[in-house]
């Protein structure tokens, strides 16, 4: 980094110099006005100024180097007012190349190389017409050399039909250019047209200014060939800016940034990787996936699986690669950065990161297949309580009323010994206190109330058996909602109900249900003493484990000596 | 007295229908699903609906429902409800109409042939028959929104208990074995702490405790 600086400072000195000397000697030009002098120098300057800050700013971009040697080009021709000789001569051989270095610039940004073969011809083609073609206007015509020291012979059929041939082929390269930035135009992206149309739309002007501008603006405006002169400087004098700037907005290649990858690693509070590389390479649709180890494929960062030829279509992927290991991918979009070094580049910069990323995936991954799977434990075990709780209620039930009912007969038959009449009461006595405890263990494994008439039925029944006072207020209360929430919530409620009689000391509950949009939303109440804590009793974790796993919330506030709260939310769409 | 039965475990219907015939009562139709319970009464235009509540086709309170609706189309047939487990909020929607005659029984309690067959016949009469435990569950929670119902003697609480079952003064004598004399007394005095309308109607008495009891 250093050696580029001082060789950019050493190159724009030598800059300033030529230009220096330029202006100091023009004065002695006799030649046009001395202002028009200044303002080629000025221009060749600005191109050397902007080069260098979009050459030191993006090192791997071509773009910069381009642009100063354009700077050159147009010192090269300023050499014309220093009035030497050979110097002047130099002057005449380059004074078309400004036209060359435009062409080679639209058609190498974004990253300053050529892309197409086509683009490779044209951009030749381009500095053969500016050199080569340029040989017989000169070569064949003693007054565009001082003293015609370039002429070898005076023939004004040759030079006109040099002339006339750069002309063609010069408009030539300017047709295909202009085709080719259409068609570059087209193809990219809302963003990339954002940066490349108003560039594309300079350049086209610029480049029908240079042989259109005499011909048009003299007749037209009545204007001389001074101020004509003066705008196709002044318009190529701000293609360098444009360019410069284009590189240095970024939304295109940027290299230096990559240091800042580097700040963005070791800073405390940062960004999503991703969104850190796709500002870094100016990338906004750029993609970072994980290598799962464990599944042998590539995942996104929530651990999903990946279809990568899915998501790289018209895309370009870079591996990422840490200790020799695979971990992870960059996917970019290759017109933005067609330099797949430079991704790579940031990719072993933040390569540890995105392992770390990979890991977080693969656990991600982890625990939802872990939360899955409580779910379906929990689903299971409410699915076996409600079987249990009907069969019961079908079968053993059934055939306690119908044994009861047996042993009344018994009982009831005149001709039984008086004993066995006694007896068989007895026996249905007893089996009536049997119905009795299984009707309270069928009530505590799936109350009736809840199979039969759903969630507020079963709360409501279940309030009316407090042995403390407790309100039930409901609000907005559908007669039904999905049986997996109406499980969750009455198991929940009945829980801290029990644990309010068992620990609270309490003297008042209170039992709020309400559905708010998607939530239902459930509040138990409590006068006691407090001091509950979520997670310590056994209740109220297995209040907690109920809630989580149907995504729900639980806040239980419980200050010591003001009464519990227990506020439970949980997910629940109406179908 | 004509029944139609509601229920869909066989056993049961079997053991109903034999109470009842043994309880002098003519059984026309078992019915086995609420809708075809519908369909026997309609037919049979029985004296005495006995259903289950849980029965197919839902499986939830399809009994109950079709008890509903047989009070309001057809106000003069009774009806007794029975069930494995009792809720405050079904026997208040069974004596909400204006019109007699029903219950709403534990199923265990056909067991007990000779007070079931009493509880049938007095529905039968355009009576009410409450079980005690669903009674114990009105008084315990009305309790604590109730004051006037604390400053009532333990005598007196029993007393309006079997009040709300839908006994009658001579039936609440025999059952605590008091003169019919004291629980007229008991009677008057509970009507006057909790502020009821006297009525010499046995239904209408039970249907102003329990609404002073579901306040």
């Amino acid at each position: 980094m250093r050696s580029l600086r001082s060789a950019l400072a050493v190159q724009a000195g030598l800059a300033v110099l030529i230009g220096v000397v330029e202006i100091v000697l023009c004065a002695n030009s006799s030649l046009r006005p001395i202002w028009l002098h200044m303002l080629v120098t000025a221009t060749g300057l600005i191109y050397v100024a902007a080069g260098t800050i979009a050459w030191l700013r993006r090192p791997s971009n071509r773009i910069g180097s381009i642009i100063v040697v354009g700077g050159f080009c147009w010192l090269i021709v300023g050499l014309e007012s220093t009035v030497d000789e050979s110097l002047s001569c130099l002057s005449m051989i380059a004074i078309t190349t400004p036209f060359a270095v435009m062409i080679h610039l639209l058609h190498a940004f974004p990253s300053g190389r050529l892309r197409s073969k086509l683009s490779h011809r044209t951009v030749v083609s381009a500095y053969a017409v500016a050199l080569v073609l340029q040989l017989p206007n000169f070569l064949f015509d003693p007054r565009m050399s001082p003293d015609g020291v370039l002429a070898i012979c005076a023939s004004p059929v040759l030079a006109d039909f040099g002339e006339w041939i750069q002309r063609i082929g010069g408009i030539t390269v300017m047709v295909i250019t202009i085709v080719v930035m259409r068609a570059r135009l087209r193809q990219a992206t809302h963003e990339q047209r954002r940066v490349l149309a108003p560039l594309y739309l300079y350049g086209t002007a610029a480049l029908l200014l240079v042989p259109l501008a005499p011909d048009m603006f003299m007749p037209l405006f009545g204007l001389s060939m001074v101020p004509v002169t003066t705008i196709q400087i002044l318009v190529f004098a701000g293609l360098p800016v444009v360019f410069a700037l284009a590189v240095l907005r970024g939304g295109f290649a940027r290299t230096s940034e990559i240091q800042e990858l580097g700040l963005w690693l070791g800073a405390a509070e940062r960004p999503p990787l991703e969104q850190a590389l796709a500002q870094t390479l100016g990338d906004e649709s750029l993609r970072l996936v994980y290598w799962s180890n464990e599944r042998k494929r590539y995942v996104d960062a929530d651990g999903l699986r990946l279809d990568v030829p899915r998501i790289a279509a018209h895309r370009a992927a870079v591996e990422v690669e840490m200790a020799g290991r695979r971990v992870g991918a960059i996917v970019y979009d290759p017109t933005l950065n067609d330099d797949p070094e430079l991704v790579r580049a940031a990719g072993r910069v933040v390569a540890i990161a995105v392992d770390h990323e990979r890991l977080t995936a693969e656990l991600r991954a982890s625990r939802r297949a872990l939360k899955i799977s409580r779910e379906r434990i929990v689903e299971a075990a409410d699915s076996e309580r409600r079987r249990i709780a009907r069969d019961l209620h079908d079968g053993l039930q059934a055939e306690l009323v119908a044994l009861a009912l047996n042993a009344q007969q018994i009982a009831g038959q005149r001709s039984a010994m008086p004993d066995v009449r006694e007896a068989a009461t007895k026996l249905r006595s007893g089996i009536d206190a049997t119905a009795s405890q299984l009707r309270q263990l069928v009530y505590a494994i799936m109350p009736a109330a809840l199979i039969e008439r759903g969630l507020s039925a079963a709360v409501e029944d279940l309030v009316d058996r407090m042995p403390i006072p407790t309100r039930l207020q409901q609000d907005r209360m559908p007669r039904r909602l999905p049986d997996r929430v109406e499980r969750v919530a009455y198991f929940v409620i009945a829980e801290a109900l029990a644990n309010a009689v068992k620990h609270a000391r309490a003297t008042k509950l209170c039992v709020r249900l309400t559905l708010r949009e998607d939530d239902l939303i459930i509040e138990v109440t409590d006068d006691g003493v407090g001091g509950a804590l979520a997670g310590a009793g056994l209740g109220l974790r297995g209040i907690a484990d109920r809630v989580d796993v149907v995504g729900g919330r639980l806040h239980v506030s419980s200050p010591a000596g003001d009464g519990t709260t227990v506020n439970v939310e949980i997910p629940c769409v109406l179908s | 007295m004509r029944v139609v039965i509601g229920e869909d475990e066989a056993l049961l219907r079997e053991g109903l229908s034999l109470v009842l015939a043994q309880g002098g009562f003519d059984v026309v139709a078992a019915a086995a699903t609420a809708d075809q319970l519908l369909d026997e009464t309609k037919a049979h235009k029985p004296n005495l609906v006995v259903t289950d509540i849980r029965m197919p086709p839902d499986h939830t309170d399809d009994g109950l429902r079709a008890a509903l609706f047989i009070r309001q189309t057809m106000p003069k047939t009774a009806i007794v409800v029975l069930s494995q487990h009792l809720q405050r909020r079904y026997a208040i929607e069974l004596l909400s109409g204006t019109s007699s005659g029903v219950g709403y029984l534990l199923k265990q309690r056909i067991a007990d042939v000779e007070h079931f067959v009493q509880d049938l016949q007095r529905v039968c009469a355009g009576g009410t028959a409450l079980d005690p435990d669903v009674v114990t569950l009105m008084v315990a929670r009305a309790r604590t929104d109730h004051d006037a119902l604390l400053r009532l003697t333990p005598r007196q609480q029993q007393v309006l208990a079997l009040m709300a079952e839908g006994r009658s003064n001579n039936s609440i004598a025999r059952h605590l074995l008091i003169s019919e004399k004291a629980v007229i007394q008991h009677v008057s005095h509970i009507y006057d702490e909790l502020g009821l309308p006297v009525s010499e109607d046995d239904h209408r008495r039970v249907l102003a405790v329990v609404r002073y009891l579901s306040q």
